[in-house]
This record gives C-alpha cells, sequence and structure tokens, in this order.
C-alpha cells in the first residue's frame, strides 16, 4: 500500500468523522485469486482462476451501518459517500444504537503459515497430484470418480478510524475425492474424503503431500465395495458416534450457528434463520453434558484463522462452552452492547473477533472461526467402540436440515458402521439421524482423546444478506451420543 | 445498452482473439446492488455495490481453460489479459478424452423486457420509508426484521465462433419482511418480488400480515403428530420442494451417473400425479425470463414434467459433450421454472375448505436430499405454518420436519389451485442472479410424512 492511498484513506475517514459518523473502517483486497480444479473420470473438466480486487467501505453514523463496495480504486471517496448516505438513510429507522466499542489500534500483519505458495506451482505439477490420486480410484466396481482441489489466496490492507492499519495474506487449500458405483438396487452410492489435518503444520501446496491426502484413496475405495451390498440402515434409537467427518457438521449447524450473536439478536431471522440462544442465557444455560468444551480457537492451520478480523479486533481464543455450560458466543464489536441490553446484564464484556467478510463487496457479518470441541478423556476410537454395546459410527455428510433456530436437525451420511457389544461390524447405506439440539449435546456421554481429533475445513458456509459464502474451521474429537434417532422408517 | 467503451473493449479483445486463432466465449456480468436489511424493527444495514465481473472460456481442441475478474474492466489490456491467462490455462490443460462444446450465440439479441428505471431509481430513503410505514402499522410489541434487495443486472456474451452478441439488462427485487412476537416465538412473514417499482407496497404486506395475526394472536402453537396426514403446502414451499425436485431428478449429469431418483426411468414413465407439469419456459410473464443461455443458447419452452410423466433431463454443454447429448439450453445459474397451474378454485380458503383437517405449510426452511436415489427430502416448517381444523385455520403450527419422497409428495397431489404465484429464490452468493420460480397457490397432498415436531416454532 503506497504513502498516497493511505493518506487518502486517512482523509476520507477524517470526512466521513466530520460529517457525523463516529467510526468507519476499509478493506483494501489488492489481491483474491482463485483456482479450481476438476477431475472428473480422468477428464480435467473444470480449470479456471479469477481474480478479484477492490475495495469495502463501512461507516457508522448515528448508531447505523452503511456500507458500499467498489472495484474503481480511484473513486474511493465516492465509495465512502455511498456508504455514508445508505448509514444515513438506516438512521432515518433507528433501532439500538450500533456502536464499536473502545478504540482497539492495531498494527501489524497475519500470514497464513505457507511453504509452497498453490499459485506458483504449475498447473502440469497440480493435475499430475490430480491423477496420481484418480489412478489409485480406479477399481472395476467404481464407475464415476472425482478429484478437485481448490487454492484460495487473499491480501488485504484493513484500516480504521481507531488507527488500526493490518495487512492479511491467506492461502487456503482445499481437496477433496470421490468414487460413486451403483449399489445392488441400482442406486449411486459415493465415498469421498475431504483435505483435513491436525491443525499444525504449513498449510501451502505442501501440504497436501504432507498430510498423506492421496493416501485415503485406496480406503474410500474399499469402504465404497462394501456400501455397495450394505443394508439400508434400520431405523431406531441407539448410540451414534461420530467421526470427525461428520462431527464437524454437528458442531457447524448446531453450536457454531446457534452461537452467532447477529442469528441471537434476530438480525439474520428473514434467511438464515435465529437461534434458541438468547442473551441472557450466556453464562446460564446448559448447553450440553460435561463434557462438552467448545471453543473458539486460533488453529495455526486453517481456514478459520487470519489474525484480525474485519471489526479490527485480533483473533483469539476463548471458550464458548465450558465444561457444557454456555458461556460465550460469537459476535462482532457492534452487538455487544445490545446483547448486554437484551440480557439485563453484562453478559459480554468485548468482541469476540468474529467479524468477517468473505469478499471486497460484502459487509463483515458474525461468522464461525475455528468452531473445535476440545479432545476428551475417553481415550481412542477403539476405546470408545470397545466400550459401546449397540451403536452406530457414522462419517461424512450427505444431506444436512437444520430448524430456524438450530433446535432441531436431521442428517444424512455416506456410511455407517454398526457397533455391537463393543465390536465394529457390517456397515450400513442410506444413514441418517436426527434429533433436537440440547437434547442431543446433553446425550453427549464420550469424547476421544487428542489422537481422534482432527480439523476439518469448510470452504463453503452460507449466510448473510448479500450472500456471503466463508471457510472456517472445526478441530473435533470423535464423539458418542446416547440415544439418538437413527435410520427412516 | 452495455457501455459502448466497454462493448467495444470487449469486441476488439474478440478480434484479437480471432486473429491468434484462440476459440474464446466472452461474458460480462454487471450489477448495482442495493440491500436494506431489517433487524429489531431498525434498518440494521444498508449496502451498495457497483460490479463487474469478466469471464473467459477457451476451448482449444480437447482442452479447455478459463479465467474471471472481478475489478475495474475499463482497458482492451485488463481484458486481454484474461484471454490470456485463460489461453494459456487451456493450453497447459491435459486434453480430454471427449471434444468440449464451444460456447456460441445462437441469435443476435439485446433484452430489456424486464428493466424498469423507476426500480434502479429506488433508493435506501425510499426503501426505510416502505419498511417504516408497515412496521407503525403494527403493534409496537411486535419486531421487525428483513430484507429488501433491489438492483440491475446486465449481462453481455460474445464468442469467437460468430459475430453475434447476446445482451440483457434487468432489474429485480425482493422483498421479505418478518413480524416476531418475541414472548410467544412465532414469526409471520410477507414477501413481495417483483422487475418493477410498482410490485412493491406497504399496504400489502400489512394487509398480508394482519390476515395470520388473529390466529397467531389468539391461539396457542400446535404439536402435530408424527406420521403420515393431508398437507396443504403454500407457494414458497412449493417451490422449495420444485427446486429440489429438479436438483435431485433432472439434471442431465445426475441421471446418467445414476445419482438421479428418475436413473431408473425412461421419458414416459409417470412420477408423479397426472394434474402435475413442470416445465422451463423464459415466456412466462411471472419469471425473470433468460432469452438466452450463458453458452449462447436460445432458450425456448423445455418440459421437465407433463401430465405427471418423465420428460426432459438438463444437459449443459460439459455433461451433453461427455455423454454425447445435445446441449438443451441450461448453461445458466438460473431458469424459468414453472409448476403448471391446475383447475382448483383460487383462495386458500377454498383449498381449507376441500381438505378438512390438515397441516398448511406455505414455507420449508433448509430442504435437503438425504437419499437422492430416492428422491428423499427433508425440511421444516417455517413463517405462517397452521393447523387446519374444519377447513379453517385453528392455532399456528409448532416446527414441524417433513421427510418423505418427492415422488410421494408430488403424487399424492389432489388438488392444484388454478392461481399461480411467482416465488423469488434469487440468490447473490458470488454475483446477482434474480430468480423467480412461478408455481400454484397451493396444492393439496393427501399423505406426506411427518417425521418430527419441536415444542417451539
Amino acid at each position: 500500500m503506497n504513502n498516497e492511498m493511505t493518506g487518502e484513506i486517512r482523509r476520507q475517514f477524517d470526512r466521513v468523522l466530520a460529517a457525523g459518523c463516529s467510526w468507519a473502517d476499509i478493506r483494501i483486497y489488492i489481491e483474491d485469486a482463485t483456482e479450481s480444479l476438476y477431475l472428473d473420470d480422468g477428464n480435467l473438466e473444470g480449470n479456471s482462476a479469477s481474480l478479484s480486487s477492490g475495495m469495502g467501505v463501512r461507516v457508522l453514523y448515528r448508531g447505523a451501518w452503511g456500507f458500499a463496495a467498489t472495484a474503481k480504486m480511484e473513486n474511493m471517496a465516492e465509495c465512502f459517500n455511498r456508504a455514508l448516505n445508505n448509514a444515513r438513510a438506516a438512521a432515518e429507522l433507528p433501532g439500538f444504537p450500533k456502536d464499536s466499542g473502545d478504540v482497539v489500534k492495531v498494527a501489524g500483519k497475519y500470514e497464513s503459515p505457507v511453504v509452497t505458495d498453490p499459485f506458483t506451482v504449475k498447473l502440469k505439477e497440480k493435475t499430475d497430484f490430480m491423477r496420481a490420486i484418480d489412478a489409485k480410484l480406479q477399481n472395476e466396481h467404481i464407475e464415476h470418480r472425482t478429484v478437485s482441489l481448490y487454492f484460495q489466496k487473499r491480501i488485504v490492507h484493513y484500516f480504521n478510524t481507531d488507527g488500526t492499519e493490518y495487512q492479511r495474506k491467506i492461502i487456503n487449500n482445499f481437496a477433496d475425492m470421490s468414487v460413486m458405483a451403483a449399489d445392488d438396487e441400482g442406486r449411486t452410492q459415493q465415498r469421498s474424503c475431504e483435505l483435513a489435518g491436525n491443525g499444525k503444520g504449513t498449510r501451502g501446496f505442501e501440504w497436501l503431500a504432507d498430510s498423506n491426502f492421496a493416501g485415503n484413496a485406496d480406503r474410500i475405495n474399499a469402504e465404497l465395495a462394501e456400501l455397495l451390498t450394505a443394508p439400508k440402515l434400520p431405523a431406531g434409537k441407539r448410540s451414534v458416534i461420530l467421526l470427525p467427518g461428520q462431527g464437524f457438521l454437528q458442531v457447524h449447524e448446531t453450536i457454531g450457528h446457534a452461537l452467532e450473536l447477529d442469528r441471537i439478536l434476530g438480525y439474520e431471522l428473514s434467511f438464515a434463520g435465529g437461534s434458541h440462544v438468547k442473551p441472557d442465557m450466556i453464562g446460564k444455560l446448559s448447553f450440553g453434558s460435561e463434557k462438552l468444551n467448545a471453543y473458539a480457537g486460533f488453529t495455526s492451520n486453517s481456514p478459520g484463522t487470519f489474525g484480525l478480523d474485519d471489526d479490527g479486533i485480533p483473533q483469539s481464543e476463548y471458550p464458548l462452552i465450558k465444561n457444557g455450560l454456555l458461556v460465550n458466543v460469537l459476535s462482532c464489536r457492534g452487538d455487544i452492547k445490545e446483547a448486554n441490553h437484551v440480557a439485563g446484564r453484562d453478559v459480554m464484556k468485548s468482541s469476540g473477533g468474529a467479524s468477517r467478510s468473505c469478499a471486497f463487496y460484502r459487509p463483515p457479518i458474525d461468522r464461525m472461526t475455528n468452531i473445535n470441541v476440545a479432545p476428551g478423556n475417553d481415550g481412542t476410537l477403539d476405546d470408545i467402540i470397545a466400550a459401546t454395546e449397540d451403536g452406530i459410527i457414522m462419517d461424512v455428510p450427505v444431506s444436512w436440515s437444520i430448524g430456524s433456530n438450530r433446535e432441531h436437525f436431521h442428517f444424512g451420511c455416506e456410511i455407517a458402521w454398526e457397533v455391537k457389544n463393543g465390536v465394529k461390524g457390517k456397515v450400513f447405506k442410506n444413514s441418517t439421524y436426527h434429533g433436537h439440539s440440547l437434547p442431543f449435546w446433553h446425550n453427549l456421554d464420550k469424547v476421544g482423546d487428542i489422537t481422534t481429533w482432527k480439523l476439518q475445513q469448510v470452504a463453503n458456509c452460507g449466510k448473510g444478506e448479500p450472500n456471503q459464502i466463508m471457510e472456517v474451521g472445526h478441530g473435533i474429537p470423535v464423539m458418542r451420543f446416547a440415544d439418538v434417532d437413527t435410520g427412516e422408517e | 445498452m452495455i457501455d459502448s467503451k466497454i462493448k467495444d473493449i470487449i469486441l476488439k479483445a474478440r478480434g484479437e482473439a480471432r486473429k491468434q486463432g484462440i476459440t474464446a466465449a466472452l461474458f460480462l456480468h454487471r450489477e448495482d446492488s442495493n440491500l436494506i436489511r431489517l433487524g429489531n424493527s431498525a434498518v440494521a444495514l444498508s449496502t451498495s455495490e457497483e460490479l463487474t465481473r469478466f469471464s473467459v472460456e477457451v476451448v482449444n481442441g480437447r482442452r479447455v481453460g478459463a479465467y474471471s475478474i472481478n475489478a475495474d474492466v475499463n482497458s482492451l489490456d485488463i481484458v486481454m489479459d484474461a484471454l490470456n491467462r485463460a489461453n494459456e490455462n487451456c493450453l497447459e490443460s491435459p486434453e480430454l478424452d471427449y471434444q468440449p462444446i464451444p460456447s456460441e450465440v445462437e441469435e443476435d439479441t439485446a433484452d430489456y423486457t424486464g428493466y424498469d428505471p423507476q426500480m434502479i431509481s429506488l433508493t435506501a430513503e425510499d426503501k426505510t420509508t416502505v419498511c417504516s410505514k408497515i412496521i407503525k402499522s403494527m403493534p409496537d410489541k411486535y419486531s421487525f426484521s428483513g430484507s429488501w434487495s433491489s438492483g440491475e443486472t446486465e449481462v453481455f456474451l460474445a464468442t469467437t465462433v460468430n459475430d453475434n452478441c447476446a445482451y440483457r439488462k434487468l432489474s429485480d427485487g425482493v422483498l421479505k419482511i418478518v413480524m416476531k412476537n418475541n414472548i410467544a416465538g412465532w414469526e409471520i412473514a410477507a414477501d413481495q418480488t417483483g422487475k418493477n417499482r410498482a410490485d412493491f407496497c406497504a399496504d400489502a404486506a400489512v394487509s398480508h400480515i394482519n390476515a395470520l395475526l388473529s390466529i397467531y394472536e389468539n391461539n396457542p402453537g400446535y404439536q402435530t403428530v408424527i406420521g403420515k396426514q393431508p398437507v396443504v403446502f403454500g407457494p414458497d414451499a412449493i417451490a422449495e420442494m420444485l427446486t429440489m425436485a429438479l436438483w435431485g431428478g433432472f439434471i442431465g449429469r445426475y441421471w446418467e451417473e445414476k445419482r438421479a431418483f428418475t436413473s431408473s426411468n425412461s421419458f414416459g414413465d409417470m412420477l408423479f400425479a397426472p394434474s402435475v407439469n413442470i416445465y422451463d419456459d423464459p415466456a412466462c410473464p411471472d419469471t425473470f425470463g433468460y432469452p438466452f443461455d450463458f453458452a449462447g443458447r436460445k432458450r425456448s419452452k423445455f418440459d421437465f414434467v407433463k401430465d405427471g410423466a418423465f420428460a426432459g433431463l438438463i444437459y449443459d454443454n460439459a455433461t451433453a459433450a461427455k455423454y454425447g447429448k445435445k446441449p438443451t439450453g441450461h448453461d445458466i445459474g438460473t431458469m424459468d421454472i414453472v409448476f403448471a397451474t391446475g383447475d382448483a378454485v383460487p383462495g386458500l380458503e377454498n383449498a381449507l375448505a376441500q381438505v378438512g383437517d390438515a397441516i398448511y405449510i406455505p414455507q420449508l426452511h433448509y430442504l435437503h436430499l438425504p437419499d437422492p436415489t430416492r428422491g428423499q427430502i427433508t425440511g421444516s416448517s417455517r413463517f405462517n405454518a397452521m393447523r387446519v381444523v374444519g377447513g379453517k385455520f385453528a392455532a399456528p403450527l409448532l416446527s414441524t420436519r417433513v421427510t418423505d419422497t418427492i415422488l410421494n409428495i408430488f403424487g399424492s397431489i389432489t388438488a392444484i389451485s388454478a392461481k399461480s404465484v411467482p416465488i423469488n429464490i434469487s440468490s447473490t452468493y458470488g454475483r446477482r442472479s434474480p430468480e423467480v420460480i412461478s408455481v400454484p397457490e397451493y396444492i393439496i397432498c393427501s399423505e406426506v410424512r411427518i417425521s418430527d415436531v419441536a415444542d417451539s416454532f
């Protein structure tokens, strides 16, 4: 960022403050690049890249937010004007005044830990990598194979009227593979695997090799073969053991989204929905069993790690649910006073650093970061299986449907394994389970140790109007739940 | 018409591509979007975005490559840079084992039929005034949330295959107001959608809410029973299920891969009740009417289900190339889907009178497909759902989960309203993509499986 641009930003800040704004910020996306590769039955059917650049400006005027965005870098003053006009219009129908809270001045930068920037790697090297996996996926029982890679690079400069100047360079690396074939009823079954890790190490192109992602090909191939002759999961109440590949979605949908403060306060009602959690429940609500410890993590190798949020608040690690008790929620700085007002007491001290925007042209909203569940002391996956009399192990989402207040859910999974008297047995296809969020989390009765903990990446969390897709992370151990409704009548 | 400077730049780039022997499609998407978001009876956020996206797809023999930019597209250098990057991607790419189908604009088109300049002049202040009127019409004890998005979208497509260009300029808007009783927990919603400024009106929203309010105010929430029962579905729910039905049953690629619930069927097989007709029709006045797809194909009426029978599958360019089929004009994120009206007397009161005792589900939240190969869907009731007793609304319905197959639901239809309703299913993920589905005001299904019920709304 050159001095001329920085000077212009400061001039615009001074101008809108003089016009009556209490706070303002600007995000300048120098480079927002993506590369998407899709190998379909060995053919590179998808081969696309994109580049975005532009600025997003937000101002707070008489307690109301206004936002504007443009790709025309020379139009900064006009962009500020549009944001101010939008805020003035919003202030005509005022609610609880938004407030930026205490001044938080930050300087510095955050860079994702990366050895090899994937955007510097030649296409041939990437397609060779994909083809090597595809070759492993080929087998006589496989009818359809896919391998995909998706890379992101974002270089963002952030400034606000607190005096904050911060630079983020984020690199994300997503990958998945899948195999499909028709089962003995002629209906296609699928097994898939996404790139996941342990939250450590680096997340450049090297991660694909370091994580032995390709090593999953043989496993999903063999598991699909079992699915093809497997019976459908019969309906019934039983224990459910969620592997991290499914547990992450359970956490994402019934803890993460339920604890977003904008949903809690009713700002997402007309689109994404509300939450069964209310502000006065913070510090009081028994969300789950004592084995449940969920937290917003600063997990180094994760798409939910960014250093400084889009309110200018440094990212930190803090508990959300402690031994089953709700102790905090995901928040941005503008809603803290309102949450305390609605609760009738101070339930929150400061922003949770969860204000995030997916692009220069979208305003920041409350978002998940790394919503992790801490490992427990119930041993390894084998230990949990050995301790299970009648249960089902489930992995990898096929479908997810959640009540509008996150109060109930229905999930379908790619694969399930029966557990009888402590022994993992036959495979079931078309497995589903459903429940009500709070009773379900109260039935959490086993939490695996660190050997079971995996950092799962989510590349496609949708929320907000205008709509936004965000990348988040979930570090999840193996979890067992008692008395769960499984299968369909 | 598209800004003449930008058009000239794109056409010059097309000329350069031809000189270099590059087969390319050059696509521009420009939007001017404005939105206010309501929360707790206030404007919680007001936004505006002016965005231009330019993308290039290159086909070279059996190789493909693409590149897109979201930036200030104001010079030939920028456009040529995107073209060159797409071409480099293509040249470095391995060959497919089938021949890809390049985009081609079939007919020179400039379409303004969905454009209302008054809609574009709608300001955040105007929207705030309308919303304020709605809110002030109702008692203070209720809390309002919602959103109102409006804007204009321009798309322009040129390819090196011929000299034709396809252009479309469209205005659109969608308003959703949700009124909540924060103590009882219920929510009543009112929606409006359209291409014109005149499609939006505070009085209509207030009237819609008031029509349901006394039931909500005077009756506790009703928890229905798990199991099969008759259901009257309202227009948003029909649109949601229709979207899932198309996704799960009528995408050529999924059908070819035996992932569709129609994969074991052939055209002509009965899927749904004989009264069901589903098609894509850009001439339908309810929809936004896309005259061409983004591969340049002219769009026309396309049957999916005719008199209950399987009639068509969507093949985009890539799928058509892979499976040796002809593209159907669906290289487009949005369609003009119609669930045809039937012969049942319009008016919800007539639907309720026909059904006697049932539940009414006008909207479904977070629908998904647990078993796509069987067309099994699951989702839960949301706004405005009711218990129906003796042909009248009796109580608001607590959150109710429907888990059943599309084949059962659309197969058990006993009545389809003769009145159509436009339902906005637009999204702004990535870019402004206006889309409306035309559906009947109601359908009555004799037997739908309720799999779960909650004790809250």
